[in-house]
């Protein structure tokens, strides 16, 4: 397939204003602003068919369009560069390697929305993603991208950098929209959603990064071609973040749909030493773990979803045969617990509770009443205030449910029967 | 940095007009701490919370929060060792194990002279370099155990 998200990154200099003006960028821009209506925008994003790359899945078209139909003054745009997901790092590439891409398609996406402000949320982690951020941000303002009426336009828009300081909840975005007011991140009710109610409870558009880093493609060649790329019913190219225990770990842009077989085996070069697959969670820590039995479902939100996980932030997660599925639960819970913010009792209990027994059996000392003990708490989890306790107890439950003889060895063994990262 | 110092860049941090609101600087503010002093402390925080017309308690619910702030002093280099799902499959267990033999100090501690503290760290986005490692803002990919005396000597370590 053609590279399209990733068209830029293998340039010399790819971050910088020249290579990607060079390259064909902002001419999305000068066709949206002077060609185009803010009606127009969304109609074609709505035919391209976008969903959200945060992991939710929600169609881009329909978001800017609430966001665009109230009429509350100023508006925000906010570019969720938290990525804050355990083994995810595909808006990393974007944010270093093409970085004007993220901020031509807020452009469009302000303008059609009509946002006057808007705000990068970058993670903490990623100091060296701020510095070409600030530095393509000031670019765009020496060329008139951004700032007094661009391009000669009515539009007038101001964009900056706002670091997180290491909170994986901030990736929420009620909770994100907590952090850049200068609070804790915590998560609030949802609706209002925050097009109507975001950032000093004014409307407040939230995209993640690779979401923004479509629109300038589908400004330039059309939603209809857009929506012929991959999937029917969840268009478009995506980036697949492969980690783990695959030959060549890395980011693989890849039509919406493809197998994970083909991911892992073909493009990630398969397993490490030739070793047996062991098990895959999909879409990052929050997803649920599939067998090798199970690998040749397509990678989008509604196959992923039937299959009984979820594409999530697309992060492939690999285990071989000789990696502890016990252990890597536990230090996924670990993770959950770690980050569970305290404000609801099903996540703040039950993150700690299924730390306890997933670390009891991993030491040997569970037992077998233990495994329906975790599959309560999980169900318990549903409950949860917000997506990170929905989502925390899936890479146990999963497992326990997967993979039992596994959880039953460790109990009857009195010990892990295996011994990971060797 | 002096104090007073700080109270410089915090004005002229608010001056910036980058945001509407003067609760929105208090991030902002504590980054510019967290990079200048050991210590976020209390002095910090109370010129953080003059200087943006807050409540001093407001500022310290934020300082505690965020993993990366922080609030008891830490050493000149940063030492941060991923041992999240893919680093862990990886060694990473192994790397953190390393550095803390070498320099002697448990995760979360600061060594005595002040050189470095070991922190383990939820995943840092690099796990197509698993696993990883960082020292303050630079990066360390792939990182072996034999590889970890060569990283801390680079940053000044003596043994
Ligand atoms: N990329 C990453 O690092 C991470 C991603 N995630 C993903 O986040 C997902 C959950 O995200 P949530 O924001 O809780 O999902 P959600 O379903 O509540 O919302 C998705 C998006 O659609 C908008 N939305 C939904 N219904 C709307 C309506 N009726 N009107 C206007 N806007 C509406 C929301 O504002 C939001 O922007 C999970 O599926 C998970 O995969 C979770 C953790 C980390
Ligand atoms: C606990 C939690 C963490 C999240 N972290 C992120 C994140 O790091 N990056 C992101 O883009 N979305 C994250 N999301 C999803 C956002 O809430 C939101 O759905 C997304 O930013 C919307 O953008 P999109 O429609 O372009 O996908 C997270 C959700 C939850 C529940
Ligand atoms: S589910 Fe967890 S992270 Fe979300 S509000 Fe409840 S305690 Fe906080
Ligand atoms: S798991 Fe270690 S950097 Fe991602």
């Amino acid at each position: 397939m053609e590279r399209l998200l990733l068209r830029n990154v293998d340039k010399e200099n790819s971050h910088t204003i020249e290579v990607y003006i060079k390259g064909g960028g902002y001419q999305a821009l000068k066709k949206a602003l002077k060609e185009m209506s803010p009606e127009d925008i969304i109609e074609e994003v709505k035919e391209s068919g976008l969903r959200g790359r945060g992991g939710a899945g929600f169609p881009t078209g329909l978001k800017w369009e609430f966001a665009a139909a109230d009429v509350k003054e100023p508006k925000f745009f906010v570019c969720n560069a938290d990525e804050g997901e355990p083994c995810t790092f595909k808006d990393r590439v974007i944010i270093e390697k093409d970085p004007h891409a993220l901020i031509e398609g807020m452009l469009i996406g302000a303008y059609a929305t009509g946002c006057r402000y808007g705000y990068i949320y970058l993670r903490g982690e990623y100091p060296i993603g701020r510095k070409i951020l600030e530095r393509a941000i000031a670019e765009a303002y020496e060329k008139g991208f951004l700032g007094e009426n661009i391009l000669g336009t009515e539009f007038s828009f101001d964009l900056y950098v706002h670091s997180g300081a290491g909170a994986y909840i901030c990736g929420e975005e009620t909770a994100l929209i907590d952090s850049l007011e200068g609070r804790r991140g915590e998560p609030r009710i949802k609706p209002p959603f925050p097009v109507n109610a975001g950032y000093l409870w004014q409307p407040t558009v939230v995209n993640n990064v690779e979401t923004l880093a479509n629109i300038p493609l589908i400004i330039e060649r059309g939603g209809k071609w857009y929506s012929q790329i991959g999937s029917p019913d969840c268009p478009g190219p995506k980036l697949y973040a492969v980690s783990g225990k695959v030959k060549r770990p890395g980011v693989y842009e890849l039509p919406m749909g493809t197998p994970l077989r083909e991911i892992i085996y073909e493009h990630a070069g398969g397993i490490v030493g030739d070793r047996k697959l062991k098990a895959v969670f999909p879409g990052g820590a929050s997803s649920c773990v599939l067998t090798p039995e199970e690998i040749d479902v397509p990678m989008d939100f509604p196959s992923l979803a039937k299959a009984g996980t979820m594409l999530g932030s697309g992060a492939v997660m690999v285990l071989d045969e000789t990696d502890c599925i016990v252990k890597a639960a536990l230090r996924l819970i670990e993770f959950f617990r770690h980050e569970s913010c305290g404000k609801c009792v099903p996540c703040r209990e039950g993150t700690d509770w299924l730390v306890r027994i997933v670390r009891r059996i991993e030491e040997g000392q569970g037992t077998e009443d233990d495994l329906d003990v975790i599959l309560s708490v999980s169900e318990t989890m549903e409950n949860s205030f917000c997506g990170l306790g929905m989502a925390a107890h899936n890479p146990v439950a999963s497992t326990v449910k997967k993979f039992r003889e596994e959880f039953l060895k460790h109990i009857k063994l009195g010990r892990c029967p295996f011994r990971s990262g060797q | 940095m002096t104090l007073e110092e700080f109270r410089e860049k915090v004005r002229e941090l608010k001056n910036s007009g980058k945001y509407p609101v003067a609760r929105s600087y208090i991030l902002p503010a504590l980054w510019i701490a967290e990079k200048n002093f050991p210590a976020i402390t209390h002095e910090v925080m109370k010129v953080v919370a003059e200087e943006l017309g807050v409540k001093p308690v407001e500022v310290e619910e934020v300082a505690e929060f965020y993993a990366m702030f922080h609030t008891k002093p830490k050493g000149k280099y940063v030492i941060r060792v991923c041992t999240n799902l893919s680093c862990m499959l990886c060694g990473g267990e192994g790397i953190l194990a390393k550095f803390s033999d070498l320099l002697g100090i448990s995760p979360g501690e600061t060594t005595e002279d002040g050189l470095f503290t070991l922190e383990v760290s939820e995943c840092m986005g690099l796990c197509d370099g698993a696993p990883a490692v960082t020292v303050n803002e630079e990066r360390f990919l792939k990182v072996t155990s034999e590889k970890v005396p060569e990283i801390l000597r680079k940053f000044g370590w003596k043994g």
